[in-house]
């Protein structure tokens, strides 16, 4: 048991397990109350294609020739994807660190901070996945989606789940009441919600708005989905894709390293 | 360093200080853990001794690690954390049991963090569900545990991994006597198994049960070093007089003379290692007003500390 410099010889979990293990404990937490937790990602969709697919399609028609509730439901499946993970990391994350002492009891167990925030992040982008797929079932279910790819859009859900939580990691680091959040939800994710092309195509605002649009990480998830959704041709994919993904590394180092500061003293 | 076998030391510290702002939380701490002993930590709230197993476990950094050391079954904590905390069971102050999972989910949730496999966990768990006599409570919620419950779940939660070292926050904070009693047995039981321990405590009385060896701390700084026995026996007078009722005394005060007198607000307490001289002020007041007892590790304690609030 003891080396040649007196120390105890242990083997710990690698790192992906224990960033795995992280993931279990949300995992089983969110699980035990499943129907009221699953009931909503399903209810959701149904009442926002009612709502403004039926009713304001009618007026609206076509947009770049895609039924306009076509057109808006495949937004809707990343939207619901970035507003759990957003959820889910700025008060679920607040909650556990600030009310439950969640994390200082995970803490005392063989897990380090990185382990913990990375094991968030990535739960943040398992919910993001469950909550497109379910968009995507109910789309499916009324016919509304064309194109066979579409079964890989739920994996952009996962990625805007991951960009998501990161960013909220990130935001929440900078967090002392729970009310901060507000200038994070009405203040960016909002606008976000309008001016990423998932309401109205970007080319219909002014140039200057389409230029900005281009920096909201949300825009290039609807992108995506949308070219794997509809089949629409979009020679900009690579780009699309490498932007999440750079987005997701800066923003989780950025989460890992403000919030650790905060959780180690 | 190189005389002693670090093998028979579980936790050494050398020289560790830690600020806090402007707070001074410790200043050069010194000390070492023996192995299946326990070390006490006591002290007044705000003395550093939260801070110092803190930084045990890597929770908290201590200042200027490259000239203070700490080593922890050969680690340290700024460089392994993980090896640290998979050795050791640590017990924090606060409950910080996931209140959204059951007893038994709390604690499978808590052998996935050290890896460990169903076939390994399950009669793990059932021995220490026994062991803390939470049996019946397998499938409770958090929410319906009394703070006992709670406690002896943590403690179990610390052991699902047969720690090697057992860091206890305050064990026994707000229980009831017999809790705290089934808490100390428990903890005798594990050291004779070869656990060591190192717990902090207010208690006076927790510290004489369970450690064999003592510091005291005041202000981030070690004041006070040894047995709990010694201690008492070379610091502090064998008995102690309380005066219950001020008025009286100033009158028998200017009639005899009293040896050591601390005084606080309502009380004055006279300590002396001649009995008879005790007994004789004693008998100038009416039963209801004096109490004559031994002197214990609290009267040592708020010696050293003072009587006045620290924080």
């Amino acid at each position: 048991m003891i080396n040649s410099n007196n120390k105890m010889i242990v083997k710990v979990p690698s790192f992906i397990f224990r960033i795995f293990s992280v993931w279990l404990r949300h995992y089983q937490v969110y699980t035990k109350t499943i129907i009221s937790n699953g009931f909503p990602p399903f209810l959701e969709p149904l009442i926002l294609l009612a709502g403004l697919g039926l009713g304001l399609g009618k007026f609206v028609g076509a947009i770049e020739g895609v039924d306009y509730v076509k057109f808006l439901a495949t937004g809707i499946a990343v939207t619901s994807a970035m507003y759990t993970a957003a959820f889910e990391c700025t008060f679920g994350t607040f909650l556990r660190l600030d009310f439950d002492n969640i994390y200082d009891g995970m803490l005392s167990a063989s897990i380090t901070v990185k382990d913990l925030l990375l094991g968030e992040i990535f739960f943040a982008g398992t919910k993001g996945l469950f909550f497109s797929s379910a968009v995507l079932i109910v789309l499916s279910f009324f016919g509304l989606i064309p194109s066979f790819f579409a079964f890989l859009a739920p994996l952009v859900g996962f990625l805007t789940g991951l960009m998501f939580g990161a960013l909220s990691l990130f935001v929440t680091s900078f967090v002392t009441t729970i009310n901060h959040f507000n200038f994070y939800f009405t203040g960016f994710l909002t606008p976000m919600f309008f001016f990423s092309g998932i309401i109205f195509p970007l080319n219909s605002l002014p140039k200057f708005a389409a230029q900005i649009a281009v920096f909201f990480p949300l825009t290039h998830s609807v992108n995506l989905i949308r070219a794997l959704c509809l089949n629409k041709d979009n020679p900009n994919l690579f780009f699309d894709l490498t932007y999440i993904i750079i987005f997701i590394l800066i923003f989780s180092f950025l989460a890992v390293w403000r919030l650790g500061k905060r959780i180690i003293n | 360093m190189s005389e002693i076998d670090l093998s028979n030391y579980v936790v050494q510290v050398s020289g560790v200080s830690k600020k806090f702002k402007d707070l001074k939380a410790l200043k050069e701490l010194s000390f070492s853990v023996e192995k299946a002993t326990c070390l006490g930590l006591l002290g007044p709230n705000g003395s550093g001794k939260t801070t110092m197993m803190k930084i045990l476990y890597g929770k908290t950094l201590r200042d200027n690690p490259q000239v203070s050391q700490v080593s922890v079954f050969g680690y340290d904590p700024t460089t392994n954390e993980l090896e640290i905390k998979y050795l050791s069971g640590i017990v924090p102050q606060e409950d910080n049991l996931d209140a959204e999972l059951s007893v038994w989910q709390n604690l499978v949730i808590y052998s996935r963090f050290y890896g460990l496999s169903k076939k390994d966990y399950l009669p793990r768990l059932n021995y220490l569900l026994n062991f803390m006599e939470l049996q019946p409570k397998r499938d409770s919620k958090i929410r319906e545990l009394s703070g006992g419950m709670r406690r002896r779940l943590i403690i179990a939660r610390a052991l699902i991994n047969s720690p090697r070292l057992l860091i206890l926050d305050e064990p026994t904070t707000g229980l009831d006597p017999q809790v705290r009693h089934v808490i100390w047995e428990k903890l005798r039981l594990l050291k004779k198994e070869g656990v060591s321990i190192l717990l902090t405590t207010h208690y006076m009385e927790e510290a004489f049960q369970i450690c064999d060896k003592l510091i005291i701390l005041h202000k981030g700084e070690k004041i006070l070093e040894g047995e709990p026995n010694f201690l008492i026996e070379k610091n502090i007078e064998k008995y102690v007089l309380e005066i219950l009722n001020l008025d009286h005394f100033e009158k028998v005060e200017r009639k005899i003379s009293v040896p050591r007198v601390e005084k606080t607000g309502n009380c004055y307490f006279i300590y002396s290692n001649d009995l008879e001289k005790l007994k004789q002020i004693r008998d100038k007041f009416s039963a209801g007003d004096s109490y004559l007892r031994q002197s214990n590790l609290e009267d040592l304690f708020l010696k050293i500390t003072g009587r006045q609030l620290g924080d």
